[in-house]
């Protein structure tokens, strides 16, 4: 039933994206503090992943004699998979829960109502906005963490194996491929989507009481969380069919 | 809650800055992919490509120029790989160049390494199909290691044989292997060996010491000979008076044998006398007569001896010898 609910509230959104009036001040407002506030948190999420992924993986690769192959391996699996993955799901544990708790505390104490009774749509400045935002922020987000993941990695094999910036950047974009870059984007775009449109929802649809909000906030994480995997899970499918990868 | 300018600033730049590092990243990608710079195509034909892939490296002299555009079958056994090539590396690559299908490393991706060609030739266009050379594969390796592998096992088995009967003491082998006496009489050849090559180390270290001393002392003959160069030009001068001495006695023997020629051959007194048979003949008969007269002269002074006129000389001549005889007894 809540699929059922969540497809009709998604075709809504659609609906409602393409028409006038834009909340646009609203929607850059959504843009900083769903972007910029989070920038911080997935910097350092992504420098420890990429610093933490190369020393985990180093001892491996050395026993192979294979270093060298670093470079390549963590730029393939931090661009293609845990950049978007990871950024995803911080921004589903920050913004997903914001948006929740946001939007259901509205519902709760009335506020969507007396926008409703003064004219103003809420759904159009409160949803479109905040799904429009985590859409297009949540890929930008997902290019700062591949970025600082992979500045930690080289940070970690320039201190353990003297390998210079030029050549750590020079093997990584050696082995990337726009089949790896263009699929993780895109998904990014769709994971954008479905944290929005899921936080959105929980909020919107809120049960009343207190109790409510902690419960759309709580089940907007999760239930964002578990989504984020099918999509990417639908990701490498479509992936693969378009890049041979 | 309003929007303030620093927020706005803040945003744009979040924006601009994620924008440049996607565009500066898809840049980067597309740069190693030869998309924004201008390409030529060349194609070269190959039995095997070896699992080569679109998008693939291209090298020249280990230089990536290039990437694989295309890899089409074109009939059961050749396939046409398309390259895309930069156009800047076009002035050095010659129509004689060598396509063939490599590693990146002992497990890395495929590459297409173009070699350049022996001598000269002409510069390559756009469109060009250059030769190929295909490498043994994995397969072909696979293959002769199982040949290999299958003439070390007869090798082994035939090693056992081997090992099985010198151990039973049989052939050569294991006699120098389990003799025990042999072995010490080796020791002993070995030391005897030793002992000879020291001296004949020796020896010849005493020979080179005497050689060094004749060089060397001008005293003896030979470091005269060496060293001397007034000796040298003395013997040069006998040398060269020698010669003139044989030449002199070349023409005395000729002489001679001219002379012998003559002697043989010639009408003179040698020749009749050695040739003539007539002249021994009457020489003989001559001879012959004389000691017919002689004899005849004998009797003749016979005769006279016991003429009356002259026996009383005859008879004189006796007494007087008996005379002589009796002084001499007495």
């Amino acid at each position: 039933m809540e699929i059922g609910e969540l497809t009709y509230f998604t075709i809504r959104f659609f609906k409602e994206v393409f028409r006038r009036p834009y909340e646009f001040k609203e929607f850059l407002r959504q843009c900083y503090s769903i972007g910029n506030r989070s920038l911080l948190l997935v910097g350092i999420t992504g420098f420890i992943i990429g610093l933490v992924l190369t020393l985990q993986t180093r001892p491996t690769l050395m026993e192979f004699g294979a270093v060298s192959w670093m470079p390549s391996m963590v730029g393939i699996s931090i661009v293609r998979e845990i950049g978007p993955m990871i950024t995803a799901l911080v921004c589903a544990g920050k913004i997903g829960s914001g948006i929740g708790a946001e939007l259901g505390s509205m519902r709760v104490t009335e506020q969507i109502d007396a926008m409703e009774v003064s004219g103003t749509n809420p759904f159009k400045y409160l949803v479109v906005t905040r799904v429009m935002a985590t859409t297009l922020m949540i890929p930008l987000l997902v290019i700062f963490g591949d970025a600082i993941a992979l500045y930690g990695s080289y940070l970690v094999e320039h201190l353990k194996g003297d390998v210079s910036f030029a050549l750590y950047f020079n093997q990584v974009f050696d082995s990337l491929e726009f089949g790896d870059i263009v699929p993780a984007t895109v998904k990014s775009f769709f994971f954008g989507l479905a944290i929005g449109l899921v936080g959105c929802f929980k909020g919107y649809y809120c049960k009343k009481g207190t109790a409510g909000v902690g419960i759309a906030a709580n089940s907007a994480v999760v239930f964002t969380s578990l989504l984020l995997f099918i999509i990417d899970f639908i990701a490498v499918f479509v992936a693969d069919i378009f890049y041979d990868l | 809650m309003k929007n303030t300018n620093s927020q706005k600033i803040r945003l744009g730049l979040f924006v601009i800055i994620g924008t440049t590092l996607f565009v500066l990243a898809v840049y980067l990608i597309g740069q190693k992919q030869n998309m924004f710079q201008n390409t030529f195509t060349i194609s070269a034909y190959f039995q095997n490509v070896n699992g080569l892939q679109k998008g693939n490296n291209v090298r020249y002299s280990g230089i990536n120029i290039g990437t694989v555009k295309n890899i089409v079958m074109t009939n059961d056994s050749t396939i046409k790989v398309d390259m895309n090539i930069e156009e800047g590396i076009i002035a050095h690559i010659k129509k004689n160049a060598i396509a063939t299908i490599g590693s990146d490393g002992l497990v890395g991706n495929m590459i297409v390494n173009i070699v350049p060609g022996k001598g000269t030739d002409e510069v390559i266009a756009d469109g060009d199909i250059i030769a190929s050379y295909s490498k043994i594969g994995a397969d072909d390796i696979l293959s002769t290691l199982s040949v290999s592998s299958e003439n070390a096992a007869i090798l082994t088995s035939d090693l056992i044989k081997i090992t099985d009967a010198m151990i039973k003491g049989k052939g050569t082998l294991a006699v120098l292997l389990n003799d025990t006496i042999m072995a010490k009489e080796l020791r002993q050849s070995v030391t005897n060996l030793k002992v000879a090559s020291r001296d004949a180390s020796n020896t010849i270290s005493e020979i080179n010491q005497i050689i060094t001393s004749l060089k060397t002392n001008d005293n003896t003959v030979l470091g005269m000979l060496l060293n001397d160069s007034v000796s040298g030009q003395n013997l040069k001068v006998i040398v060269s008076n020698l010669e003139a001495s044989s030449k002199q006695i070349q023409n005395v023997i000729a002489n001679i044998d001219t002379t012998i020629v003559d002697f043989n051959s010639g009408d003179g007194a040698y020749n009749y006398i050695v040739n003539d048979t007539t002249l021994v003949n009457s020489l003989q008969s001559t001879l012959k007569n004389i000691n017919e007269g002689t004899d005849k002269f004998n009797q003749n002074m016979e005769a006279l001896k016991h003429n009356f006129l002259i026996r009383g000389y005859f008879r004189k001549l006796e007494k007087q010898k008996e005379k002589e005889e009796r002084k001499k007894q007495q």
